[in-house]
Protein backbone atom coordinates (compact mmCIF):
# COMPACT_ATOMS: atom_id res chain seq x y z
CA UNK A 1 0.00 0.00 0.00
CA UNK A 2 1.79 3.09 -1.40
CA UNK A 3 0.69 6.12 0.93
CA UNK A 4 1.04 9.28 -1.34
CA UNK A 5 1.89 12.61 -0.35
CA UNK A 6 -0.71 14.90 -1.82
CA UNK A 7 1.32 17.71 -2.99
CA UNK A 8 3.73 14.81 -4.68
CA UNK A 9 2.38 14.08 -7.79
CA UNK A 10 5.53 15.22 -9.55
CA UNK A 11 8.15 13.09 -11.30
CA UNK A 12 11.19 13.07 -9.60
CA UNK A 13 14.56 14.98 -11.28
CA UNK A 14 16.94 12.61 -12.55
CA UNK A 15 20.16 13.80 -10.79
CA UNK A 16 23.23 11.88 -11.16
CA UNK A 17 26.07 11.28 -8.93
CA UNK A 18 28.14 13.69 -11.55
CA UNK A 19 25.69 16.45 -10.26
CA UNK A 20 26.70 15.83 -6.45
CA UNK A 21 30.42 15.53 -7.37
CA UNK A 22 29.95 19.12 -8.81
CA UNK A 23 28.22 19.97 -5.58
CA UNK A 24 31.00 19.08 -3.77
CA UNK A 25 33.20 21.38 -6.20
CA UNK A 26 31.30 24.11 -5.33
CA UNK A 27 31.24 23.87 -1.51
CA UNK A 28 35.30 23.16 -1.39
CA UNK A 29 35.82 26.29 -3.94
CA UNK A 30 33.53 28.32 -1.75
CA UNK A 31 35.72 27.07 1.57
CA UNK A 32 39.03 27.96 -0.52
CA UNK A 33 37.69 31.29 -1.34
CA UNK A 34 36.34 32.32 1.99
CA UNK A 35 38.10 30.29 4.09
CA UNK A 36 41.93 29.86 3.42
CA UNK A 37 43.15 31.60 6.63
CA UNK A 38 45.80 28.91 6.48
CA UNK A 39 44.02 25.80 7.45
CA UNK A 40 44.43 24.06 4.77
CA UNK A 41 46.90 25.96 2.41
CA UNK A 42 49.04 27.39 4.53
CA UNK A 43 51.37 29.95 3.43
CA UNK A 44 50.95 29.22 -0.54
CA UNK A 45 47.50 30.94 -0.10
CA UNK A 46 48.63 34.05 1.20
CA UNK A 47 47.48 36.23 -2.00
CA UNK A 48 44.05 34.77 -2.76
CA UNK A 49 43.74 35.17 1.17
CA UNK A 50 44.38 38.89 0.61
CA UNK A 51 43.04 38.91 -2.52
CA UNK A 52 39.53 37.54 -1.08
CA UNK A 53 39.96 39.46 1.53
CA UNK A 54 37.39 42.15 1.78
CA UNK A 55 34.68 39.91 -0.14
CA UNK A 56 35.34 37.72 3.11
CA UNK A 57 34.63 40.18 5.62
CA UNK A 58 31.62 41.07 3.25
CA UNK A 59 29.97 37.68 3.37
CA UNK A 60 30.37 37.47 6.90
CA UNK A 61 32.98 34.98 7.11
CA UNK A 62 35.68 34.43 10.29
CA UNK A 63 38.60 36.08 9.44
CA UNK A 64 41.43 37.95 11.42
CA UNK B 1 5.67 18.14 -16.43
CA UNK B 2 9.71 16.51 -16.73
CA UNK B 3 12.46 18.76 -15.74
CA UNK B 4 15.85 18.31 -16.33
CA UNK B 5 18.95 18.58 -14.13
CA UNK B 6 20.70 20.05 -17.00
CA UNK B 7 17.48 22.50 -17.31
CA UNK B 8 17.96 23.24 -13.39
CA UNK B 9 21.17 23.73 -13.94
CA UNK B 10 21.13 26.23 -16.72
CA UNK B 11 18.79 28.25 -14.90
CA UNK B 12 20.64 28.50 -11.55
CA UNK B 13 23.84 29.46 -12.87
CA UNK B 14 22.24 32.41 -14.62
CA UNK B 15 20.82 33.09 -11.24
CA UNK B 16 23.92 32.81 -9.61
CA UNK B 17 25.72 35.28 -11.76
CA UNK B 18 22.75 37.66 -11.43
CA UNK B 19 23.27 37.24 -7.46
CA UNK B 20 26.70 37.81 -7.95
CA UNK B 21 26.51 40.95 -9.85
CA UNK B 22 23.87 41.96 -7.23
CA UNK B 23 25.68 41.33 -4.13
CA UNK B 24 28.60 42.99 -6.08
CA UNK B 25 27.44 45.97 -6.40
CA UNK B 26 26.42 46.24 -2.39
CA UNK B 27 29.65 45.23 -1.67
CA UNK B 28 30.97 48.33 -3.37
CA UNK B 29 28.74 51.05 -2.94
CA UNK B 30 27.30 49.56 0.83
CA UNK B 31 30.06 47.34 2.35
CA UNK B 32 33.39 49.33 1.12
CA UNK B 33 32.76 52.21 2.77
CA UNK B 34 32.37 50.95 5.85
CA UNK B 35 35.40 49.07 5.40
CA UNK B 36 37.52 52.11 4.34
CA UNK B 37 36.46 53.43 7.85
CA UNK B 38 37.10 50.58 9.34
CA UNK B 39 41.09 50.76 7.99
CA UNK B 40 41.28 54.41 9.53
CA UNK B 41 40.52 52.73 12.93
CA UNK B 42 43.70 50.27 12.06
CA UNK B 43 45.65 52.42 10.85
CA UNK B 44 45.71 55.02 13.46
CA UNK B 45 46.21 51.56 15.93
CA UNK B 46 48.79 50.24 13.89
CA UNK B 47 50.49 53.65 14.46
CA UNK B 48 50.46 53.71 17.98
CA UNK B 49 52.56 50.31 18.05
CA UNK B 50 56.16 50.37 17.94
CA UNK B 51 57.72 50.51 14.29
CA UNK B 52 58.30 47.10 12.66
CA UNK B 53 54.88 45.81 14.06
CA UNK B 54 53.23 47.20 10.64
CA UNK B 55 52.54 44.20 8.49
CA UNK B 56 53.69 44.25 4.60
CA UNK B 57 50.66 45.33 2.18
CA UNK B 58 50.55 42.16 -0.25
CA UNK B 59 48.05 43.78 -2.60
CA UNK B 60 46.71 47.10 -3.01
CA UNK B 61 43.55 48.30 -1.69
CA UNK B 62 41.61 48.65 -5.50
CA UNK B 63 43.08 45.03 -5.91
CA UNK B 64 41.01 43.61 -2.81
CA UNK B 65 37.93 46.04 -3.63
CA UNK B 66 37.74 43.52 -6.56
CA UNK B 67 38.85 40.99 -5.11
CA UNK B 68 35.98 40.91 -3.03
CA UNK B 69 33.90 41.56 -5.73
CA UNK B 70 34.90 38.67 -7.79
CA UNK B 71 34.81 36.46 -4.73
CA UNK B 72 31.30 37.12 -3.94
CA UNK B 73 30.12 36.86 -8.05
CA UNK B 74 32.11 33.15 -7.33
CA UNK B 75 30.38 32.29 -4.23
CA UNK B 76 27.21 33.04 -5.69
CA UNK B 77 27.86 30.75 -8.81
CA UNK B 78 28.99 28.31 -6.55
CA UNK B 79 25.66 28.80 -4.43
CA UNK B 80 23.37 28.52 -7.67
CA UNK B 81 25.16 25.00 -8.26
CA UNK B 82 24.58 23.63 -4.99
CA UNK B 83 20.99 24.91 -4.99
CA UNK B 84 20.41 23.67 -8.52
CA UNK B 85 21.08 19.89 -7.89
CA UNK B 86 19.58 20.28 -4.13
CA UNK B 87 16.27 21.84 -5.53
CA UNK B 88 16.32 19.33 -8.88
CA UNK B 89 17.26 16.00 -6.05
CA UNK B 90 14.43 17.45 -3.20
CA UNK B 91 11.58 19.03 -5.89
CA UNK B 92 9.15 16.87 -6.00
CA UNK B 93 8.94 16.65 -2.10
CA UNK B 94 8.85 20.32 -1.48
CA UNK B 95 5.85 22.86 -0.26
CA UNK B 96 4.41 25.60 -2.92
CA UNK B 97 2.68 24.32 -5.75
CA UNK B 98 4.66 26.01 -8.57
CA UNK B 99 8.84 26.16 -9.20
CA UNK B 100 8.67 29.63 -8.55
CA UNK B 101 6.79 28.74 -4.76
CA UNK B 102 8.84 25.30 -3.89
CA UNK B 103 12.75 26.88 -5.07
CA UNK B 104 11.32 30.36 -3.03
CA UNK B 105 10.64 27.64 -0.36
CA UNK B 106 14.24 26.37 -0.44
CA UNK B 107 16.29 29.46 -1.23
CA UNK B 108 14.54 31.20 1.71
CA UNK B 109 15.47 28.33 4.05
CA UNK B 110 18.74 28.48 2.49
CA UNK B 111 19.16 32.15 3.20
CA UNK B 112 18.57 31.48 6.82
CA UNK B 113 20.15 28.11 7.35
CA UNK B 114 24.01 29.46 6.00
CA UNK B 115 23.59 33.39 6.13
CA UNK B 116 21.50 34.32 8.58
CA UNK B 117 21.99 31.99 11.60
CA UNK B 118 25.79 32.40 11.34
CA UNK B 119 25.12 35.92 11.07
CA UNK B 120 23.56 36.28 14.12
CA UNK B 121 25.01 34.08 16.20
CA UNK B 122 28.52 35.15 14.75
CA UNK B 123 27.95 38.67 13.48
CA UNK B 124 30.38 39.61 10.43
CA UNK B 125 33.42 41.77 11.84
CA UNK B 126 34.90 44.39 9.52
CA UNK B 127 39.22 43.95 8.85
CA UNK B 128 41.08 44.21 11.93
CA UNK B 129 38.87 42.97 14.75
CA UNK B 130 38.97 39.52 14.64
CA UNK B 131 42.09 38.00 16.80
CA UNK B 132 44.46 35.66 14.52
CA UNK B 133 45.19 33.53 17.16
CA UNK B 134 41.83 32.52 17.53
CA UNK B 135 41.01 32.55 13.88
CA UNK B 136 40.57 28.40 13.73
CA UNK B 137 38.86 28.33 16.54
CA UNK B 138 36.18 31.02 14.54
CA UNK B 139 36.11 29.11 11.44
CA UNK B 140 35.72 25.79 13.17
CA UNK B 141 32.54 27.32 15.36
CA UNK B 142 31.47 28.96 12.26
CA UNK B 143 31.51 26.10 9.87
CA UNK B 144 30.02 23.56 12.53
CA UNK B 145 27.08 26.02 13.49
CA UNK B 146 26.30 25.99 9.53
CA UNK B 147 26.63 21.94 9.44
CA UNK B 148 24.22 21.85 12.43
CA UNK B 149 21.79 24.15 10.97
CA UNK B 150 21.63 22.79 7.54
CA UNK B 151 20.98 19.36 9.58
CA UNK B 152 17.81 21.53 11.34
CA UNK B 153 16.57 22.41 7.93
CA UNK B 154 16.22 18.85 6.45
CA UNK B 155 14.74 17.73 9.93
CA UNK B 156 12.48 20.59 9.67
CA UNK B 157 11.49 19.39 5.92
CA UNK B 158 11.31 15.95 7.04
CA UNK B 159 8.66 16.85 9.68
CA UNK B 160 6.49 18.28 7.28
CA UNK B 161 6.33 15.92 4.79
CA UNK B 162 5.63 13.19 7.40
CA UNK B 163 3.16 14.89 8.30
CA UNK B 164 1.58 15.87 5.01
CA UNK B 165 1.75 11.37 4.36
CA UNK B 166 -0.22 11.69 7.42
CA UNK B 167 -3.26 14.13 5.03
CA UNK B 168 -2.44 17.16 7.67
CA UNK B 169 -3.59 19.78 5.98
CA UNK B 170 -0.76 22.10 4.09
CA UNK B 171 -0.91 25.04 6.25
CA UNK B 172 -0.73 23.19 9.67
CA UNK B 173 2.17 20.91 8.18
CA UNK B 174 4.05 24.05 7.45
CA UNK B 175 3.06 25.53 10.72
CA UNK B 176 4.61 22.60 12.86
CA UNK B 177 7.70 22.49 10.76
CA UNK B 178 8.69 26.06 11.30
CA UNK B 179 8.30 25.69 14.50
CA UNK B 180 10.38 22.47 15.03
CA UNK B 181 13.07 24.78 12.53
CA UNK B 182 12.57 27.99 14.95
CA UNK B 183 12.79 25.77 18.10
CA UNK B 184 15.87 23.88 16.45
CA UNK B 185 17.44 27.34 15.40
CA UNK B 186 17.66 28.83 18.32
CA UNK B 187 18.79 25.53 20.02
CA UNK B 188 21.55 26.24 18.07
CA UNK B 189 22.09 29.63 18.90
CA UNK B 190 22.39 28.94 22.66
CA UNK B 191 24.41 25.85 22.49
CA UNK B 192 26.87 26.99 20.12
CA UNK B 193 29.94 28.87 22.17
CA UNK B 194 30.41 32.66 21.95
CA UNK B 195 32.97 34.21 19.71
CA UNK B 196 36.54 34.39 21.67
CA UNK B 197 37.53 37.55 20.53
CA UNK B 198 36.75 40.17 22.80
CA UNK B 199 34.34 42.93 21.11
CA UNK B 200 36.24 46.93 20.82
CA UNK B 201 33.54 48.53 22.63
CA UNK B 202 35.10 52.17 20.95
CA UNK B 203 33.61 51.10 17.62
CA UNK B 204 30.72 49.73 18.38
CA UNK B 205 28.29 51.82 15.97
CA UNK B 206 30.99 51.38 13.07
CA UNK B 207 30.92 46.92 14.11
CA UNK B 208 26.93 47.41 13.70
CA UNK B 209 27.53 49.37 10.03
CA UNK B 210 29.67 46.34 9.27
CA UNK B 211 27.47 43.69 10.38
CA UNK B 212 24.56 45.50 8.79
CA UNK B 213 26.28 45.70 5.35
CA UNK B 214 26.99 42.59 5.34
CA UNK B 215 23.91 41.25 5.85
CA UNK B 216 22.60 43.33 2.97
CA UNK B 217 24.99 41.71 0.73
CA UNK B 218 23.87 38.21 1.95
CA UNK B 219 20.57 39.24 1.36
CA UNK B 220 20.89 40.41 -2.16
CA UNK B 221 22.85 37.53 -3.21
CA UNK B 222 20.21 35.02 -1.94
CA UNK B 223 17.18 37.37 -2.69
CA UNK B 224 18.37 37.87 -6.30
CA UNK B 225 19.20 34.17 -6.59
CA UNK B 226 15.83 32.97 -5.25
CA UNK B 227 13.90 34.93 -6.97
CA UNK B 228 15.63 34.96 -10.66
CA UNK B 229 16.24 31.17 -10.29
CA UNK B 230 12.52 30.94 -9.86
CA UNK B 231 11.10 33.35 -12.74
CA UNK B 232 13.73 31.32 -14.96
CA UNK B 233 11.61 27.85 -13.57
CA UNK B 234 8.22 29.56 -13.95
CA UNK B 235 9.05 30.77 -17.63
CA UNK B 236 10.59 27.87 -19.10
CA UNK B 237 9.12 26.76 -22.47
CA UNK B 238 6.85 23.42 -21.59
CA UNK B 239 6.81 21.13 -24.49
CA UNK B 240 4.17 21.17 -27.04
CA UNK B 241 2.19 18.28 -24.95
CA UNK B 242 -0.42 20.33 -22.47
CA UNK B 243 1.17 19.54 -18.93
CA UNK B 244 -1.90 17.22 -17.13
CA UNK B 245 -3.32 18.85 -14.23
CA UNK B 246 -0.70 17.45 -11.97
CA UNK B 247 0.58 20.91 -9.99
Amino acid sequence: MSVPIPTTTLAPVRVSALAWFAVAVAAALIYLLLQENGALLAGAADFMHEFTHDGRHALGVPCH
Amino acid sequence: MDLTLGAVLRRGLLAGLAAGVAAALVALFVVEPVIRDALVVEEARAAAEPAGAHEEELVTRTTQVIGGMLAAVVVALCLAVVLAVVFAAVRHRLPGGTDFGRLGALAAYGFVTVALLPGVKYPANPPAVGDPDTVTTRTLQYFSLIAAAIAVTWLAFAVRNALRRRDWPAPRAVVVSTIAAVTGYVLLLVLWPANPDPIPADIASLLWRFRLASLAELAALWGTLGLTMGLLLTTRRTPATPATAAT
